[in-house]
């Protein structure tokens, strides 16, 4: 990993910005108070509402308020009892029984029943409501509480990924009354929930304040502590500089963050005041999409040949400073249903075959250094992100370096998610999370999904027969056997250029115990009840 | 019809005082060398400035890159004299635009009074609009892309300009030449040029010189902000904001920009101010 060489140490540097920031904030009335945790990010969230909000901000705060009927271990690799302490599935995989744990309670005292998860997943399922994400929850025919501890979700076709889709922040059961009642202030003045912790007060882009639910005793004993949560207050502090936050936490302010930004990661290990963890899995993978449909892009040997000119690994090492991988598949080889078989040799970086590969597609090297067929050069169009700008600059001075033309044009994530529905550009990058394979094929690849999320225009038959085949499975093994071999007939077929696969870093100050942090949806500090205080 | 008057068509001449004033001297004199490098620039420089280099990027002073490499792992040095260029072009496009469209607003309002009032109004709303806001404004609606740039700086120069224009035209307008030359049946498009504008254009000039430096701080402004030209190009202030997340680990990047941008507007402001004091009869 280059490190700049010729300057002060960056720790030095940092330690002064550091001294100076804390000059200017140890007098604020947050100063560390005993059973107080400061947890720092840099964005918020338009509300906190699990069925109308799809952001990480979101996510990170209804995991501690709220709880869903099941979750997954560690390696998201099994389905473990949250809210239901059992469950069945009928044979044909339509019906699923739940049956609630006994004594749950909402942070107002009101006793749990499956009239309340009946209520939620109405409220959430109401057609052409304002809710996102409706998709997880499968062909829903109906769901009805047949005594108050018991909850029947009946499916028209089999959805052998809803378990998993179930402990995802989306299906948090709420209070349905209060979400009546509030109409679109529900998650933003109040939520009334019950998670490890109660939701207290929001100052959009201020902070969040979460307060212990007492009496919290339902969590799952595979995630570790199963209630109460071991500190009496925890502050979701926003400070949207990163390197604000950076200096904040080794000044102290706060306590732990992973909205991180990679330059950090190396002087926080040199800082012997913070601690560094990781979580056993959490999957999210940034890749270059190809679009199909474009002049050129519906050869497989063409964006076999893009493919081979982006170096991943030197954009892993250098823009992120070696704080991730770089990836040569379009979900984690660790996540479920991955067939290890699968053949990533068109994910290599290397330049020569590029070469290779467009003479054979009948380009010729032109006088000005770039390809070109028939007198046309072979001059692409990139959309990204504003935020990801060192990507998109990276990944076209490596085309340019093998003759293709990239013209790059970047949007701020309000602006890029219409752009991305036309038909005028020929790739694109972005980053998703993911709990397996078998989600992230369901998000992406699926003819319905065209335009968008299934950027790339993919119309194929036997990608939608093998989807339909893995979702309507009903054993893990029938499961497993087609999203994996869908997965491999993807990854032939060049769709993406795989770049890199991000694992959230968790830093954290003296006063934090040290924990294992959380993997679903990139939420590391999950429910909130491995936090401790020293 | 002949031009039987003979009028004073330069009524004074700047370049003496100009040339005693040494700050001026000195700012004209790193102006030049300035924009000689950037025209220059592949002259001057072995590196290509869209070559990435990945693995050196970020590097300090030294190991052949004079100062340093950007986070691309281009050369410094290279990328400065290419974003000067941008910057340069820029600026002067949009204050030239600014200065054309600005100038003939002044001058047909002073000349023709009719028009005063609305075009006098129209700038007032323009003025009242801080730049970089109008800026930002522009540049986001007509999207990121050199046009859309020179159009943004230059729309913001123009009010300024226009009402310098009117203050100075009005001055002349009261001039006996004028009254004579209309008297005669000169066309009023020779009167506007050889005579209003021949003599009502030192002021102009000083303030547009003056505008030079804002136009260029917005231009880099809104390149610092993200509305400037989609990479690879270079531009002053996006190569700033490029470094500003790697201030703590090498703050070579955004310190060097943000002194070019420095050094090209202080210069331009000298030397307005030279110029404003050389014109300025009170002065003499």
């Amino acid at each position: 990993m280059p490190r700049p060489s010729s300057f002060p140490p960056p720790v030095t540097l940092s330690r002064l910005a550091g001294t100076l920031l804390l000059s200017c904030i140890a007098t604020s009335a947050l100063a560390q108070q005993a059973g107080v945790v400061t947890l720092g990010r840099t964005y918020d969230a338009d509300r906190y509402d699990p069925q109308r909000s799809s952001s990480l901000a979101a996510a990170e705060v209804l995991y501690m308020v709220g709880d869903t009927l099941v979750t997954l271990s560690d390696d998201l690799k099994s389905v473990e009892p949250a809210l239901a302490e059992r469950w069945e599935v009928s044979e044909d995989g339509l019906t699923y029984t739940f049956h609630l744990k006994p004594g749950v309670t909402y942070c107002d005292g009101k006793a749990l029943t499956a009239q309340d998860v009946v209520g939620s997943m109405q409220r959430w399922l109401t057609p052409d409501g304002p809710y996102v994400s409706t998709w997880k929850a499968g062909m829903v025919d109906s769901v009805t509480a047949p005594d108050d501890s018991t909850v029947v979700y009946k499916l028209s076709a089999p959805s052998s990924g809803l378990l998993f889709q179930m402990a995802q922040f989306n299906f948090i059961i709420i209070d349905p009354a209060e979400a009546e009642a509030l109409g679109d202030d529900f998650g933003v003045t109040a939520f009334n929930g019950t998670g490890a912790f109660c939701f207290d007060s929001w100052q959009p882009n201020d902070a969040v304040v979460l307060t212990r639910h007492d009496g919290y005793d339902w969590g799952s004993p595979a995630l570790g502590n199963s209630g109460p949560a071991r500190v009496d207050k925890v502050v979701w502090k926003i400070i949207p500089e990163e390197s604000t936050l950076v200096a904040s936490l080794q000044a102290g302010e706060i306590d732990a963050t992973y909205s991180l930004p990679s330059w950090s990661i190396a002087q926080l290990e040199a800082d012997p005041s913070i601690q560094l963890a990781q979580p056993a899995a959490s999957f999210r993978t940034h890749y270059v999409g190809m679009k199909t449909s474009r002049p050129n892009m519906g050869d497989v040997h063409v964006r076999e040949a893009i493919s081979h000119a982006i170096d991943q690994s030197a954009i892993a090492d250098a823009i992120f400073f070696g704080t991730v991988d770089a990836a040569d598949s379009y979900y984690s080889e660790a996540a479920l249903d991955y067939d290890p078989t699968t053949d990533t040799s068109p994910f290599t970086f290397d330049p020569d075959k590029t070469r290779t590969l467009l003479e054979g597609a009948g380009f010729t090297m032109g006088s000005d250094g770039f390809w070109q067929k028939d007198g046309t050069p072979l001059t692409l169009t990139y959309y990204g992100f504003n935020s990801a700008r060192e990507q998109a600059e990276a990944i076209q001075g490596d085309l340019r370096k093998v003759g293709i033309d990239l013209k790059v044009e970047l949007f701020d994530s309000t602006a890029i998610w219409a752009k991305l529905r036309e038909e005028s550009y020929d790739l694109f990058q972005m980053d998703y999370p993911y709990l397996n394979a078998g989600d992230a094929l369901n998000l992406y690849f699926s003819s319905a999904s065209i335009p968008s999320p299934n950027r790339m225009m993919w119309n194929d038959p036997e990608t939608d027969r093998l989807l339909e085949a893995g979702n309507t499975a009903t054993t893990d093994a029938a499961r497993s056997a087609a999203f994996m071999a869908l997965g491999k007939h993807l990854h032939e077929a060049v769709l993406w250029k795989p770049l890199l696969l991000e694992t959230p870093t968790v830093a954290f100050g003296p006063r934090i115990a040290p924990f294992s942090p959380a993997g679903i949806s990139g939420a590391a500090f999950g429910t909130g009840l491995s936090l401790a205080l020293k | 019809m002949s031009d039987t008057l003979t009028l004073p068509r330069r009524p004074r001449r700047l370049p003496p005082r100009l040339r005693r004033n040494p700050m001026a001297a000195l700012a004209l004199g790193l102006l030049l060398a300035i924009a000689l490098a950037a025209i220059f620039a592949p002259l001057l420089t072995s590196f290509d400035p869209y070559e990435t280099a990945l693995r050196q990027r970020l590097q300090g002073p030294g190991n052949g890159h004079l100062l340093g490499t950007d986070s691309q792992g281009r050369d410094m040095l290279t990328r400065l004299l290419y974003g000067a260029r941008t910057t340069l072009m820029i600026g002067c496009a949009g204050t030239a635009f600014g200065a054309l469209l600005g100038g003939s607003i002044g001058l047909c309002a002073a000349f023709y009074r009719k028009l005063d009032g609305v075009l006098m109004r129209l700038v007032d709303v323009l003025l009242s609009f801080p730049s970089i806001l109008f800026g930002l404004s522009l540049a986001a609606i007509l999207g990121p892309g050199l046009d859309s740039l020179i159009l943004a700086v230059g729309l913001s120069v123009m009010p300024g300009i226009a009402r310098i224009s009117r203050g100075a035209a009005l001055s002349v307008m009261t001039q006996d030449y004028i009254e004579s030359g209309r008297a005669i049946g000169l066309p009023d498009h020779r009167l506007l040029t050889r005579y209003l504008l021949a003599n009502a254009y030192p002021p102009i000039l000083t303030y547009t010189t003056l505008a030079f430096g804002d136009a260029i701080l917005l231009a880099a402004t809104l390149g610092f902000l993200g509305l400037g030209l989609q990479p690879p190009t270079a531009e002053l202030g996006g190569i700033a904001a490029e470094g500003r997340a790697f201030l703590f680990i090498a703050p070579h990047v955004s310190t060097a920009a943000s002194l070019l941008i420095f050094a090209i507007v202080l210069s331009f402001n000298l030397l307005g101010d030279a110029l404003r004091d050389a014109g300025d009869r009170r002065a003499q």
